[in-house]
């Protein structure tokens, strides 16, 4: 099979996501009052309603109305006013009354979008850029219309179709199949304490066409989604889920090719994965002349590969009807305009207010806000810096971006209030870098005694000697002593051989023990060489 | 009369709402479907050019929800009291994919 | 010969318990011994409920002891039974249907729940069409129910157990449900007053239910004050049924008014619909003609669009009834076909055998009737249907308080005389137009057809919410007509000889 790079040269991919977020932060269920918790035995979050017995009857939960509004409100939706709950009717075990409460034509939100920063090495996956200028958008009906160029990247306008408010089905555990796997199974165990669980589904317009900004959408989603607070967004435990629907056509064609859609992308790294090798799966039955068919495919990440589940022969006829025991919905502005009022700051406004209070890069702002808990300790940081919050921003983002999130990650930490690492002292350590006492590779070396000693950076320098030497005087000898020590190599040098500059640094250092100020040493080292 | 649906649709039918039928009882299910479809007709010859549906027959109730505060769930024992199959606190199913034998 | 409590009015019952001529412990017993007895003949109950009756009793009478009847509510004491479609935890809740012949109620439906608080006895569970899908009782899968008045004829249905019992004088007041006719078609056929309210003024919670946009609970009583009593106690918002509205109306107060200045509305397409029986149109031609001579403004109305109630019904539902029905699947409740290799199977045999031909029939015509592409021909244009006929009877409403027609076209018919399904959809014709609107309606009686010797009733039907009205006309009627009486046979106790 070809390689993605290669199989988009040729082919433009259509992506189109389907993304479920149950409403994990609320209290009760959708239609009833039972519990909302994960890992409960069996059964035991249960009542008439989410069993589906006979005579129980649905009352929606106001507060899940409360934040699929707010989603669509972060996701620049427009909240319709006037909607109704229907039924999808049909027959599957987890799914209590057999028919699913869902919404019709007309969801809660309506063409919505998120605008994507692609950039970096994820931006090479997207090839028909051309000679766009950084702020320029590609042209109407070319393929890179919903487009905007920009440094290191672009930027892609993803348009949304809809999120409706619907319930999530019961678990199922299938017995006596390999891996837990329905087919081949004897049998299987339902447990019905998720039926009825808030699920908010987002549909977006087919506006993706590589797998990074597929990966990119969901990501910016998850943000979005956790810093309005209406789910705890995990992927692995099911309560953000993707499904990719996803086509392809010859580049410079604008008629859509047969889909198929791609279910079990439950992380990221899946999401992207499935995408790629589906796309070039499909390239390579097209360019064989073979068929897409429509049908539903499972990404299975071991064997790194999709798998079809089963074949699309109609379309899915699921006699949707409104639903005739809930009452429909005519939303006041009081009840917009009150829930608007909780909408905090989005992850978007933050970048940008970043940039413009602490003057940083765009790429810096960015990456700070991708998780609400670095944004949340660079701003604890930036208090705590006070006076020199705008000379410190930089390193501080530095640091946070990169050796921060790494230890997080590395270390399961989601939260860096819960390290030794507290907010002053991390300002202690980059103020002492600023200032130039330690190195940036002593920082580093602070950093990480910090967290492990839960002692200050300061008390670290002085215990460990690790103060940077910046007396020129000291650092002169030091420097004198290493040039008499190779006088070959200075020859070289002055012959040409300017590469060897690193090499006197490096006999300095070694000589100060790591602790000579490398600025300092580079200018003597120029001057004595020049 | 017009014959709305044959004993094929009928079986497509059966098999969606998942009843069993007999090939006898297809043909009497035809008959009696055919007959009922055929006394639905003046829904179909109605001008309905314009007018609303209603879809809920109480007058202006909209937007009816409850606070998001917890209220009793059943035991386990209780919610499996009417099970026809149960197993580990869950209601047991026989295979969903069937074992391939037809 | 165990004493018939049941015939007793609400009002006696309480005058009795009052002045401590009997306790309710003695109207439990008594009752249940009556039902033992005399239902054998009837076969109104499909399952007594001893324990919930003697804890009910228990109630009433402490509050007696404690000399204050009022604290055991206003129906403290009444000898009640509900429609076997309405669940009382610990109770079977069968639907007449082997689907469920082994379904034990967790929970208690709002109405039953609301009966036994204002003091109501619950004696038992009352038989049923299978899943309230017909008009005679004769589709029950655990026998029919015998008319009173005559025990080769049928009782009426959904709610034929219902007007049954309390026209045998087994209950003084009993529950029954509505979705084209079954509360009042069966209040004619066996002469008990039956009162379909308005859409939302009781709760649904808890009946199981057919077409949730039609469905209605409602009383039969022998008495309209016995009726309003019950209306009284059943009326209001349920926080678990959003279609449940605000209702605080007290439906005694005007009972005692008359229908003076009363304007009633006449429908001549009613009266002269083809399959009228002269006995029933001479039974509501004479009833109008005493309300005018007590008083009221008779006037015509029209409903144009009356006649396409019938068909918007039979779409709406089914495909209601089919979504209601795909619950039952042998998983969680009901009846499993044991043995079965897969799921597939399971459900097929166990729904096969679970439901009756009608059930299926309104299941599969359901399922057709959504199907894309029909759906468009169908089930909107029925909604568009639902829109017309409700405007006609608004329209109506501005004229009129109130509207008289017939509640069947004929009276109680013998089993097995009408067999073929859409002859039988026919029995609807009157009353299915209140449904699709949504407004109330009753039956009241008005004495025995000429030919048949049967109970008549006379159908009086409100504006939505205003269900006052037609009480109150039919407490005028009342006064002409009297109580309703216990059916002959069985009246003094007696078994039914």
């Amino acid at each position: 099979m070809k390689k993605l790079e290669q199989v988009l040269e040729d082919w433009e991919a259509v992506i189109g996501l389907e993304i479920h977020a149950e409403l994990t932060t609320l209290e009760t269920k959708m239609f009833c009052s039972c519990k909302l918790e994960f890992g409960a035995e069996p059964n035991t979050h249960t009542c008439p309603v989410c069993l589906g017995l006979p005579g129980a009857l649905p009352v929606p939960n106001k507060a899940a109305i409360e934040s699929i509004v707010l989603a669509g409100l972060a996701t620049n939706c427009d909240i319709e006013k006037r909607s109704m709950f229907y039924r999808k009717n049909y027959m599957y075990p987890d799914m209590a009354k057999n028919f699913q409460t869902t919404q019709g034509p007309v969801a809660f939100c309506m063409r919505g979008h998120l605008d994507l920063d692609v950039d970096g090495a994820a931006a090479k996956e997207r090839i028909d850029l051309g000679d766009l200028k950084p702020g320029e958008q590609g042209a109407e009906g070319t393929t890179a219309a919903n487009v905007t160029r920009t440094e290191d990247g672009y930027v892609a306008h993803v348009g949304i179709e809809r999120i409706h408010m619907e319930e999530d089905a019961g678990k199922m555990i299938h017995i006596g199949g390999g891996e837990g796997r329905i087919a081949g199974a004897t049998h299987s165990l339902v447990d019905y304490n998720r039926a009825g669980t808030p699920l908010i589904e987002l549909v977006t317009k087919p506006d993706l066409r590589t797998p990074e900004e597929a990966r990119l959408f969901m990501q910016k989603l998850r943000q979005i989604y956790l810093a309005i607070g209406i789910s705890d967004c995990s992927m692995e435990e099911g309560s953000l889920r993707c499904d990719g629907n996803v086509s392809l056509r010859r580049r410079g064609s604008t008629e859509l090719g047969t889909k198929t859609e791609l279910k079990n992308m439950n992380s990221f790294k899946n999401l992207h994965d499935g995408l790629a090798y589906e796309i070039c799966r499909q390239a390579e039955v097209l360019e064989e002349g073979g068929i897409i068919y429509q049908e539903t495919r499972h990404w299975d990440p071991s064997a790194k590969r999709t798998i079809v589940m089963r074949v699309k022969e109609t379309a899915d006829d699921y006699r949707l009807f409104p639903e005739p025991d809930l009452a429909p919905y005519d939303l006041s502005d009081e009840f917009i305009e009150g829930v608007r009022a909780k909408l905090p700051e989005l992850p978007d406004e933050k970048a940008k207010r970043f940039e413009s209070e602490f003057g940083l890069s765009a790429y810096d702002a960015r990456h700070l806000v991708e998780h609400r808990s670095t944004s949340n300790f660079f701003e604890a940081c930036m208090a705590e810096a006070a006076n020199d919050s705008n000379k410190l921003a930089k390193p501080l983002a530095n640091l946070i971006i990169n050796d921060v999130a790494a230890y997080a990650n590395a270390n399961g930490v989601s939260d860096m209030a819960q390290t030794a690492l507290s907010p002053a002292r991390a300002v202690e350590l980059v103020k002492l870098l600023a200032e130039d006492t330690i190195s940036s590779k002593q920082a580093k070396e602070v950093f990480a005694i910090v967290l492990e000693d839960d002692k200050d950076p300061s008390v670290i320098i002085e215990e460990r000697g690790m103060k940077q030497v910046s007396d020129t005087g000291a650092i002169e000898a030091v420097v004198d002593g290493v040039l008499a020590a190779f006088p070959d190599k200075v020859e070289q040098y002055k012959a040409g051989k300017t590469g060897l500059l690193g090499f006197f640094v490096g006999q300095c250092m070694k000589q100060m023990k790591g602790q000579g100020n490398p600025k300092v040493i580079n200018q003597l080292l120029a001057q004595k060489l020049s | 009369m017009t014959q709305h649906l044959t004993e094929k649709d009928v079986r497509g039918i059966a098999t969606y709402a998942r009843i069993g039928l007999t090939d006898e009882e297809v043909t009497e299910m035809t008959v009696d479907l055919n007959n009922i479809i055929e006394s639905l007709k003046p829904i179909t010859e109605y001008n309905l050019e314009g007018v609303e549906p209603t879809f809920h027959p109480i007058g202006n109730l909209s937007n009816v929800m409850r606070e998001d505060v917890e209220g009793e769930s059943f035991t386990q024992e209780v919610a499996l009291e009417n099970a026809p199959k149960q197993q580990d606190g869950s209601f047991l199913i026989p295979a969903i994919l069937g074992g391939g034998d037809e | 010969m165990a004493q018939a409590f049941a015939e007793l009015s609400v009002a006696q019952i309480q005058a009795g318990l009052t002045a401590k001529e009997f306790s309710a412990k003695e109207v439990a017993e008594s009752s249940l011994a009556r039902i033992a007895s005399a239902d054998k003949a009837v076969h109104a109950f499909l399952e007594t409920t001893e324990e919930a009756a003697l804890a009910a009793a228990a109630r009433v009478d402490a509050a007696i002891a404690a000399g204050d009847i009022a604290q055991a509510g206003p129906l403290a004491g009444v000898p009640v039974a509900f429609k076997d479609n309405m669940n009382l935890e610990g109770t079977h809740t069968t639907c007449s249907s082997l689907m469920l012949e082994n379904y034990v109620s967790p929970y208690t439906a709002t109405c039953v729940s609301k009966i036994i608080e204002a003091g109501g006895i619950p004696l038992g569970k009352l038989n049923m069409d299978e899943f309230a899908f017909g008009s005679s009782t004769e589709t029950s899968a655990f026998g029919r129910t015998f008319n009173p008045w005559d025990l080769e004829r049928v009782p009426g249905g959904s709610s034929g157990g219902s007007s049954a019992a309390v026209a045998a004088g087994l209950a003084t007041l009993t529950l029954g449900s509505d979705t084209g006719g079954s509360i009042r078609q069966p209040g004619s056929f066996c002469g008990t007053v039956a009162v379909k309210p308005t859409y939302g003024v009781v709760s649904r919670y808890g009946v199981v239910a057919f077409g949730s946009s039609l469905d209605q609970v409602g009383p039969f009583a022998r008495n309209v004050q016995d009726a309003a009593l019950a209306m009284n106690a059943l009326a209001g918002h349920d926080p678990l049924d959003c279609t449940s509205q605000p209702v605080t109306t007290d439906f005694t107060a005007n009972l005692a008014e008359g229908v003076s200045g009363m304007r009633i509305g006449v429908v001549p397409a009613f009266m002269e619909a083809e399959g009228l029986a002269p006995e029933v149109r001479a039974k509501v031609e004479e009833a109008v003609e005493h309300l005018r001579q007590m008083g009221a403004e008779i006037v015509e109305v029209e409903l144009p669009n009356a006649q396409a109630a019938m068909s918007a019904y039979y779409v709406l539902g089914p495909c209601e009834a089919f979504s209601n029905l795909a619950r039952f699947d042998s998983v969680r409740y009901g009846y499993c076909e044991p043995g079965c290799k897969d799921l597939g199977h399971q459900y097929e045999a166990s729904r096969s055998a679970g439901f009756g031909p009608e059930a299926r029939r309104r299941i599969m015509l359901g399922s057709y009737l959504l199907s894309a592409g029909v759906y468009e021909k169908y089930y909107y244009p029925a909604q568009q249907v639902r829109t017309l006929i409700t405007q006609d009877y608004v329209k109506a409403y501005e004229k009129v308080d109130c509207i008289i027609a017939p509640v069947a076209p004929r009276t109680a018919f013998k089993f097995g005389e009408i067999a073929d399904p859409t002859s039988m959809y026919l029995s609807d014709m009157f009353t299915i137009s209140i449904n699709i609107a949504g407004n109330g309606g009753m039956s009241m009686p008005v004495g025995l057809g000429a030919d048949s010797g049967m109970p008549v009733g006379v159908q009086l039907i409100s504006p939505a919410f205003k269900d006052e009205n037609m009480l109150r006309a039919a407490a005028a009627l009342e006064m002409v007509y009297g109580a309703a009486p216990v059916a002959p046979a069985f009246a003094d106790g007696k078994d039914g000889e």
